[in-house]
C-alpha cells in the first residue's frame, strides 16, 4: 500500500485488496489492487453514475464445502457468501445493479489439474451462476490457463486493468 | 545455456543457515530426544537462543510472564513452536532478500514460504506422519531457496523460459532446466549439500515439484508438493512462474484426499491469514 504525490491538490492512494477480502471506495484518485489471484477470482465492479466502486477476491466456490469453516467470519472466502454481501455493499452506497460494470480476472489451474479438483473452473462457474441471480452482466473476464493475474480498479475512471507477467497489460 | 560452473559458484553469496538450526531439527524429531538436550543445544548458540527468546516475548504468542531461559520457552510455547522459531529465524534473512527474475516484490517469497510452512504444518497432522513433521515444516520452508541465486539467470532468459511455458506446454522448471541448464529444485538441492542439510530434505527440496515419478510416492514429498500447490492455487505471492507447474492426481488419491479435502485446507489456510500475518512482521 503506498501514497504518492500526484500533483498538489490530490493524492493518489493504492490499497491493496488481499484474498477472501473485498474493498468499497469512492475516492476518486484511489486505486485498488488485488495482487496474484491463483485459482480464486478478481471481482471489479463499479458504478460510473455514483461513482462507486470495489473489488471482492474470493478463493472458494461453496461455503458449504468448508468443514469447520464459519462462513460469517470470513464471508469474502467463498463466492455464494461474497458476492451478495459485496453487492449489498455497494448498494448501500447507492449503486444499482444494472448500472455496473464487471470484470473478472482469474479462475487458474495447476497445469493438467482436471475434473474435480479444477477450483478455478468451479469458482468462475460459482461466480456466474450468481451473476445470473442477480441479474449482473460480466463486462469483460480474463480466465483461466495457468498464469497469476493482477486486478486492479481505478475509482475515478472506473477503468479496470489485469495484468499478467510477461504478457503485458490488458485495460478495460 | 549458461554454465552452471556460474550458476553453482554464488551459493556463496547466501547466508548460511547454522549448522545447530538442522540439529536442533533432527534431535526434536527424535523419539529418543529429551527436552533437556534439546534446550541445551539450543542454548550453545546465543544467536538463536536470543531471537528465540525475543519471539516468545512477543505479543504473538501474549504470554502473561516474562520467558527468560530456553527450557521457559519450550515449556510455554511448546516444543513444535520452539523448532519452527528456531528454523524460521535462521532461514529468514535470504528470504527477505527479494530474487530478480520471478516477479516477485519485496517479501513475497518470504511470504509465500512460511505460508506453505504453515501449510505443510496442517497436511502434515492431517495426512502425515507426526515424527516427520520438524521435516516437513523446514523443507516446505526451504523449498525455493534455490529460486534466490537462479532468479538472475531466470531474468536474463525469461523470454525464452516464457515461450516453452506459453506455447510448448512445458512446467516452468522444466523450461528452466531447457534454457538455462538446472531448475530452482536442482539448485536449491546443491545449497542444501553445501549447508550439510540432512540426505531427506535435500531430497525434498530436490524433487519438490514432483517431476521424478518415485517421488511421488514418497510422504513427506507428497506434502511439501500439495502445500505448494495450495499456496499456489491461493495466490499466496506467486510470481512470473504463476501457476505453471504439473499437478499429479495420483498423489492426492495415494493420500486419500478428495477435492472437498482440498476445499477445506484452503479455507482453513485463509482463515488462519492473520495469524501468518503477524508470524511474518515478527520474524
Amino acid at each position: 500500500m503506498g501514497q504518492t504525490q500526484t500533483n498538489s491538490n490530490a493524492v493518489a492512494l493504492m490499497t491493496a485488496v488481499n484474498c477472501c477480502e473485498m474493498r468499497i471506495s469512492t475516492n476518486p484518485v484511489e486505486t485498488l489492487v488485488a495482487f496474484s489471484i491463483g485459482s480464486g477470482m478478481g471481482v471489479t465492479v463499479h458504478d460510473p453514475v455514483c461513482g462507486v466502486g470495489g473489488i471482492l477476491n474470493f478463493v472458494l466456490p461453496d461455503s458449504g464445502s468448508a468443514k469447520g469453516i464459519n462462513p460469517n467470519r470470513v464471508p469474502f472466502m467463498f463466492a455464494d457468501t461474497g458476492i451478495p454481501a459485496f453487492l449489498a455493499a455497494l448498494v448501500a452506497l447507492n449503486a444499482q445493479p444494472e448500472r455496473l460494470k464487471v470484470v473478472v480476472a482469474g479462475g487458474a489451474h495447476i497445469m493438467d489439474q482436471t475434473g474435480a479438483f479444477n477450483i478455478g473452473r468451479q469458482n468462475l462457474a460459482a461466480l456466474k451462476t450468481c451473476c445470473d441471480a442477480y441479474n449482473l452482466k460480466i463486462h469483460h473476464e480474463n480466465t483461466g490457463g495457468s498464469s497469476s493475474r493482477t486486478l486492479s480498479l481505478d475509482i475515478g475512471s472506473g477503468c479496470s486493468s489485469i495484468k499478467i507477467f510477461g504478457q503485458g497489460e490488458e485495460k478495460v | 545455456m549458461t554454465d552452471v560452473k556460474d550458476i553453482v559458484a554464488r551459493i556463496d553469496q547466501l547466508e548460511p543457515v547454522p549448522p545447530t538450526a538442522g540439529r536442533i531439527m533432527a534431535l526434536a524429531q527424535d523419539p529418543d530426544s529429551s527436552m533437556s538436550e534439546i534446550a541445551e543445544l539450543i542454548l550453545n548458540d546465543p544467536a538463536i537462543t536470543a531471537n528465540l527468546l525475543k519471539t516468545c516475548n512477543s505479543a504473538y504468542f501474549g504470554l502473561n510472564r516474562k520467558v527468560d531461559s530456553v527450557r521457559d520457552a519450550i515449556g510455554y510455547v511448546g516444543l513444535d513452536h520452539v523448532v519452527q522459531l528456531v528454523m524460521l529465524n535462521s532461514v529468514c534473512q535470504n528470504f527477505k532478500n527479494t530474487p530478480q527474475g520471478y516477479g516477485l516484490g519485496e517479501g513475497e517469497l518470504w511470504r509465500h514460504a512460511v505460508t506453505s510452512a504453515h501449510l505443510a504444518k496442517i497436511l502434515a497432522g492431517k495426512f502425515g506422519r507426526s515424527r516427520h513433521k520438524h521435516l516437513i515444516y523446514t523443507a516446505a520452508l526451504l523449498k525455493d531457496i534455490g529460486k534466490l541465486i537462479l532468479g538472475r539467470f531466470v531474468a536474463f532468459s525469461f523470454e525464452e523460459i516464457n515461450i516453452l511455458v506459453n506455447s510448448k506446454g512445458y512446467s516452468f522448471n522444466d523450461a528452466e532446466k531447457q534454457i538455462i541448464g538446472m531448475n530452482h529444485e536442482e539448485l536449491g538441492a546443491l545449497v542444501g549439500q553445501k549447508w550439510c542439510f540432512s540426505d531427506k530434505l535435500i531430497y525434498i527440496i530436490r524433487h519438490h515439484h514432483l517431476s521424478n515419478e518415485s517421488a511421488r510416492e514418497d510422504l513427506e514429498t507428497s506434502l511439501v508438493y500439495l502445500a505448494d500447490i495450495i499456496c499456489m492455487m491461493m495466490g499466496v505471492c506467486t510470481g512470473a512462474d504463476g501457476l505453471s507447474y504439473r499437478f499429479y492426481g495420483d498423489v492426492l488419491n495415494r493420500l486419500n484426499l478428495a477435492e472437498k479435502d482440498l476445499q477445506a485446507i484452503i479455507a482453513e489456510t485463509g482463515e488462519n491469514q492473520q495469524k501468518i500475518d503477524y508470524l511474518l512482521n515478527l520474524i
